[in-house]
């Protein structure tokens, strides 16, 4: 069977076109910087500068079927002629660039970068964020040269054109439940989302809590599979789809990411050895619900799991002052220090010196910018190049 | 990963909405219309073990689909589907009409009430006894109905990670360290913008 896909025929019901980030890079992108003919449309040029994200999905639409993300080449326009930054203001905003790129692999080999983009309306530096985001991929330089599959003109010189990148574009998803998501939750997820969904502020964290109980609950059931994939892909952590931001003692979460479907990718496979004793005692020794909060934040947070060990090794050790430590979350300054820090943790610490640490740092990282040397003291005081940790903090960004 | 017989570009997949598994699969199935493609074969009760499904059923990236009969007792040959708590209404996106009902099984080696459960889950689609009445005529009704529901769409997959099967074995949507540079994003402004 053969289809035009964006001419007048159709993609049979049920199919997507929902291609992974190897194949636009190794099948899409690099036809189109070697010339070669794609057979069929499903990839559209567009000029970003000229299209707003909302029409994205009218321009970039594939057959009839409903779509959650779209997909384009883009001729990356350069801001000022002897610069190397890449224009991406339209008429009603500007994409702007958010995090560090991402390495992308195929079969352990480095093949291109991503680029994460978030759409703001207005002009810089006034800008109006939006929920559209874009993934912008681009081949390496080198992987171009190196393979045999480009394109070569007659004389055998290789032909391909620069600044071709492939995007794709989505909406942030809430944690509302989409119809249109082919992989669903559970319908007891599905249920307490609702009633997050449809509270107030009024008993949000009993709500939260609830939630949160629930999800572990789950987890735990599911903890003999909680695998520790050795990924061949990245060494990033993937953790959910769907973040959500809720009222916790007066504070708001930093976008706290929806806990149904923690996945610890990690290339270390003695992480296991590492997380599992402390998250099996949490869910077997209390069942408080504070623990269970701990513990969901633990998993599913990748990112702070350094601190969240502390945390969790200082609530085992009695201290149940739960809403404080989880206001240390909600402070940009703090999460900033633990992102960028490259000193190990060593999980044999004393307890009490935990506990103290973790108030430490909390009282301090709200005040001001010099808190970080708190911090910084404490790190250097437990450092250990053993612990498993340090490729968290070092490699997943 | 091939998706039998459906010769589209690379980067396709079979990923649908449970809207359209009932709607374009399910009810057709059960009004004896034909299926384009027909890509979903029948599969009669449930002899398979959830591992060898593959090459006998429709497979979608990790996740593989059949029809069914509709039956209490799902056996297969070295285990049990056992049922997990309530069912989800499958409702049309256009108007909100219930068009069918999705059942969540697991998998249990042995024999009940004594197996050893899996990570193999199942979703089990049927039509809804409205739907399928509304569409047949009142002097076969009643045949009619029960020949619409005896028929069920199953999909079937090994939840690894509990990520309830999901497709998307690259992170493709944001990962954790974006939404965290996300959040921090107007942090930044305000400290990069003194003007």
């Amino acid at each position: 069977m053969s289809l035009s896909v964006n001419g007048q025929s159709q993609v049979p019901p049920g199919f997507r076109f929902h291609p992974t980030e190897e194949e636009l890079l190794h099948y899409y992108l690099k036809k189109k910087v070697g010339y070669e003919k794609i057979d069929l449309d499903v990839i559209r040029d567009v000029d970003l500068n000229k299209l707003e994200p909302w029409d994205i999905q009218e321009k970039c639409k594939i057959g009839s079927t409903p779509q959650n993300d779209w997909y384009f080449f883009s001729h990356k326009d350069k801001k000022y002629p002897t610069g190397t930054r890449t224009n991406r203001a339209t008429a009603a905003g500007f994409w702007k660039a958010t995090g560090r790129d991402k390495i992308i692999y195929s079969n352990f080999k480095r093949i291109g970068m991503r680029k994460t983009l978030v759409f703001y309306k207005g002009r810089a530096p006034h800008g109006q964020k939006s929920d559209w985001i874009m993934h912008e991929y681009r081949l390496d330089d080198t992987t171009a040269v190196a393979t045999d599959t480009i394109a070569s003109n007659s004389l055998g010189e290789i032909v391909q054109e620069e600044g071709w990148v492939v995007c794709r574009v989505f909406k942030k998803k809430n944690h509302h439940k989409s119809l249109d998501s082919p992989s669903n939750s559970t319908n007891i997820t599905s249920i307490s989302k609702t009633q997050m969904l449809n509270s107030n502020n009024d008993g949000a964290l009993d709500q939260i809590i609830q939630y949160m109980g629930r999800t572990c609950k789950k987890e735990s059931d599911n903890i003999n599979h909680f695998n520790f994939i050795n990924s061949s892909n990245n060494s990033n952590i993937r953790v959910s789809r769907s973040p959500f931001e809720a009222t916790i003692g007066g504070d708001r979460f930093m976008q706290l990411p929806a806990l149904e479907s923690p996945t610890f990718l990690d290339q270390a496979s003695s992480s296991q050895e590492c997380y599992h004793p402390i998250e099996a005692q949490l869910i077997t020794d209390s069942e408080t619900n504070a623990s269970n909060v701990l513990n969901s934040v633990y998993q599913s947070n990748g990112l702070a799991l350094s601190e969240l060990d502390r945390l969790v090794a200082s609530h085992l050790n009695g201290q149940t002052e739960t809403s404080k430590q989880l206001a240390c979350f909600n402070d940009p300054n703090f999460m900033f220090c633990t992102t960028n820090n490259n000193s190990h943790h060593d999980h044999d610490l004393q307890l009490s010196q935990l506990r103290s640490s973790a108030n430490r740092l909390y009282h301090h990282s709200t005040q001001d910018y010099n808190s970080d040397i708190d911090l910084w003291n404490f790190n250097q005081s437990s450092s250990s190049s053993s612990d498993p940790l340090c490729h968290v903090s070092n490699s997943s960004v | 990963m091939g998706d039998n017989n459906v010769n589209l570009p690379p980067g396709f997949r079979f990923y649908p909405t449970d809207e359209e598994l009932v709607v374009h699969f399910l009810q057709r199935k059960a009004a004896r219309l034909p299926c384009h493609p027909d890509i979903i074969p029948d599969l009669n009760l449930y002899p398979y073990d959830p591992w060898d499904l593959d090459g006998k059923a429709l497979s979608g990236g990790s996740q593989w689909y059949y029809f069914s009969r509709r039956t209490s007792t799902r056996m297969s040959a070295n285990g049990f589907w056992q049922p997990l708590g309530i069912d989800e209404p499958i409702v049309t996106s256009n108007s909100d009409r219930k068009v069918g009902m999705k059942k969540y099984l697991v998998f249990y080696l042995g024999e009940a009430p004594m197996g050893i459960k899996t990570n193999w889950i199942m979703h089990e689609y049927r039509l809804s006894d409205t739907a399928s009445s509304s569409s047949s005529r009142s002097s076969k009704k009643k045949t009619a109905t029960k020949d619409a529901s005896k028929w069920v769409l199953c999909r079937v997959f090994e939840d690894n990670d509990g990520s309830q099967g999901s497709l998307c074995d690259n992170d493709q949507e944001l990962s954790c360290l974006d939404e965290v540079f996300l959040s921090l994003d107007d942090d930044f402004d305000e400290i990069n913008y003194p003007n």
